[in-house]
């Protein structure tokens, strides 16, 4: 067995590895100052907008990964 | 406010969430550690989903979130994020808790952290100190409790009565049903919060403004108040660097009962889909917030932000929909201080007493039942009724140490080459650091404390892990052919040579 770090075996597991780390960027700095702007979208403040985006992007990440490697597989 | 409705509304709530628990136990006997503690692992998605929900929404929902808002603006938004990625979190790593727990027997954190590590003391340790935030984090929330019943009864229940009112409840249908009734009364629980978080909301918004919607109130914000729409926020103390780390030390801050959560789902493929569908539910945040934000104008001299909702729901709302914001509120405090009660019985029997005095399983079981009446009776409501001052520092510092746990968890899951003395370095160094940049200078340069304590516990971790003996590789093999079964070629003595270079 190999002490390495364990790493995705296949392109769909570095593929929803890549989405979860790019929904955890987009909530934090420097992706949040980039939307840190007193302006409403929508009638919202851009940042809650941004944030349900964030949140709205978490539950597609999940879903891709049951598409791609299964809900009840690992990966 | 003279109108006795809003009491009955809320002690009304009680009654019905106490049926409820009471009801889940059907004709199953809880003596057994796998069915009080996991529910016989029986929780299909929408239980489950409802569970975690319902869960990780506090009190601070309905207080603290709109505090927040009041007194800050958007930095409470932090909330809303991290709430998504601990779905992200439990949407990895619970089918694989779930499937250490149907395979090895654990039910909760400790007893898997003793496993890994083969080290039944530093799952004690683990379960010892988590349960000092779990128990701040309990009391915490019964406070709360008793302040909405001694609000809803204009004071004729006192702090005290409402304390002992709220956990009696808790205690009778925890005892009874264990997970089962902590499982129902969430779904009960989740659907009545997210109802009265909208309805109060959309009310509110209705009443300050003339619009059934929010984009007026938050125009006369940008008119009046820009500065509440960005970071660092009205409050000027949400930088940009506290914002990341807080979000992260959150997410990585694995609490007890959320293991025994995803311990309690039917399968893995059960945890994937709750866990996908979980961001939805913070939905319930937002009208909160708006709330909070209507209060900037209409409740600017309040003397605790916390209370905005309610005093602005007093003022402006009808009795009804006090006594619902009473129930919702003190659904959202229930919902949160069982499962961390549970969490903490069910650990103290299985992973300290167990061992310490060598009880058979069902013996602890039992043992498990009943300790709830002993943690709630001089531990939680005493410094409920007492409100220590250092309350939050005590839960600041248990959460603090949930945080440091991580190495165990890298270990589990990530690193084959993890050593229990490795872990163990990486806690304690993390923790001392994190207690002191929390209590005593408190988060240098804006980066929160348990950030730091993550700068030097992570690298102490995998020093001490190189230097030291990893546990047999059957059992390193047991784990990873779980966690990461594709990541093994299965030479057990590779990890051995691998983890003690020199050797």
């Amino acid at each position: 067995m190999r002490s390495t770090f364990v790493r995705p075996s296949s392109w769909k597991g570095w593929l929803v590895l890549v989405a979860f780390i790019s929904v955890i960027v987009a909530g934090i700095w420097p992706v949040i100052g980039w939307v840190n702007q007193a302006v409403l979208v929508l009638g919202l403040p851009k940042l809650l907008v941004w944030s349900y985006l964030v949140l709205l992007c978490c539950s597609l990440v999940m879903w891709l990964g049951n598409v791609l490697i299964g809900a009840g597989n690992d990966d | 406010m003279t109108s006795s409705l809003p009491l009955w509304i809320t002690v009304g709530y009680i009654a019905i969430a106490m049926t409820i628990g009471l009801a889940a136990r059907g004709r199953r006997s809880m003596n057994s550690l796998e069915e009080w503690g996991v529910a016989g692992r029986s929780m299909g998605p929408v239980t489950l989903y409802l569970l975690i929900a319902a869960g990780s929404v506090s009190a601070y929902t309905f207080m603290g979130a709109p505090g927040w808002a009041w007194a800050k603006g958007v930095p409470v938004l932090y909330v809303v994020i991290y709430l998504g990625y601990l779905a992200l979190v439990a949407w990895y790593f619970g089918p694989r808790v779930w499937a250490f727990g149907a395979r090895f027997g654990h039910v909760t954190q400790a007893s898997a952290i003793a496993d890994r590590y083969q080290s039944p003391a530093l799952g004690a340790l683990a379960a010892l100190v988590m349960s000092v935030g779990s128990i701040a984090y309990a009391v915490l929330q019964t406070v709360g409790s008793a302040y909405i019943l001694l609000v809803m009864s204009g004071g004729a229940i006192p702090v005290w009565a409402g304390v002992l009112l709220v956990l009696g409840a808790i205690s009778v249908y925890l005892y009874v049903s264990g997970q089962r009734a902590i499982g129902r009364t969430n779904v009960f629980q989740g659907i009545l919060m997210f109802a009265v978080a909208w309805i109060i909301g959309l009310w509110a918004a209705h009443g300050a403004t003339g619009e059934w919607g929010f984009v007026e109130v938050f125009r006369q914000v940008q008119q009046n108040n820009p500065e509440f729409l960005t970071l660092p926020g009205g409050g000027g103390d949400m930088s940009f660097a506290f914002w990341t780390t807080s979000i992260i030390v959150s997410m990585l801050s694995f609490m007890p009962p959320v293991w025994t959560q995803w311990m309690s789902a039917t399968s893995a493929r059960t945890i994937r889909l709750s866990a996908t569908a979980l961001p939805t539910y913070y939905l319930v945040i937002l009208p909160m917030i708006v709330v909070g934000f209507i209060g900037i104008y209409s409740l600017p001299d309040l003397e605790r932000a916390d209370t905005v909702v309610l005093e602005y729901a007093m003022a402006n709302l009808p009795v009804v929909l006090v006594g619902l914001l009473g129930a919702g509120t003190l659904a959202a405090s229930m919902s949160s201080s069982e499962p961390f009660i549970h969490s903490v019985a069910l650990s103290w029997s299985r992973d300290v007493l167990q061992p310490g005095f060598k009880l058979s399983d069902e013996r602890a079981g039992r043992m498990a039942r009943w300790l709830i009446f002993p943690i709630m009776a001089f531990i939680i409501a005493p410094l409920a009724i007492a409100e220590p001052g250092n309350l939050v520092m005590i839960l600041l510092i248990g959460l603090g140490f949930a945080s440091q746990v991580l190495p165990a968890f890298i270990g589990m899951f990530f690193w084959p080459g993890a050593t229990a003395k490795g872990v163990f370095a990486g806690i304690v160094s993390g923790f001392v650091v994190t207690v002191a940049l929390i209590t005593i200078w408190p988060h240098p340069l804006g980066i929160h404390g348990g950030f730091w304590g993550l700068m030097l516990n992570l690298p102490v971790f995998v020093i001490v892990s190189r230097l030291t003996s990893p546990a047999p590789a059957e059992v390193v093999e047991r784990f990873f052919r779980i966690a990461a079964p594709w990541h093994h070629s299965f030479k057990t003595d590779e990890v051995s040579a691998v983890a003690r270079p020199g050797q």
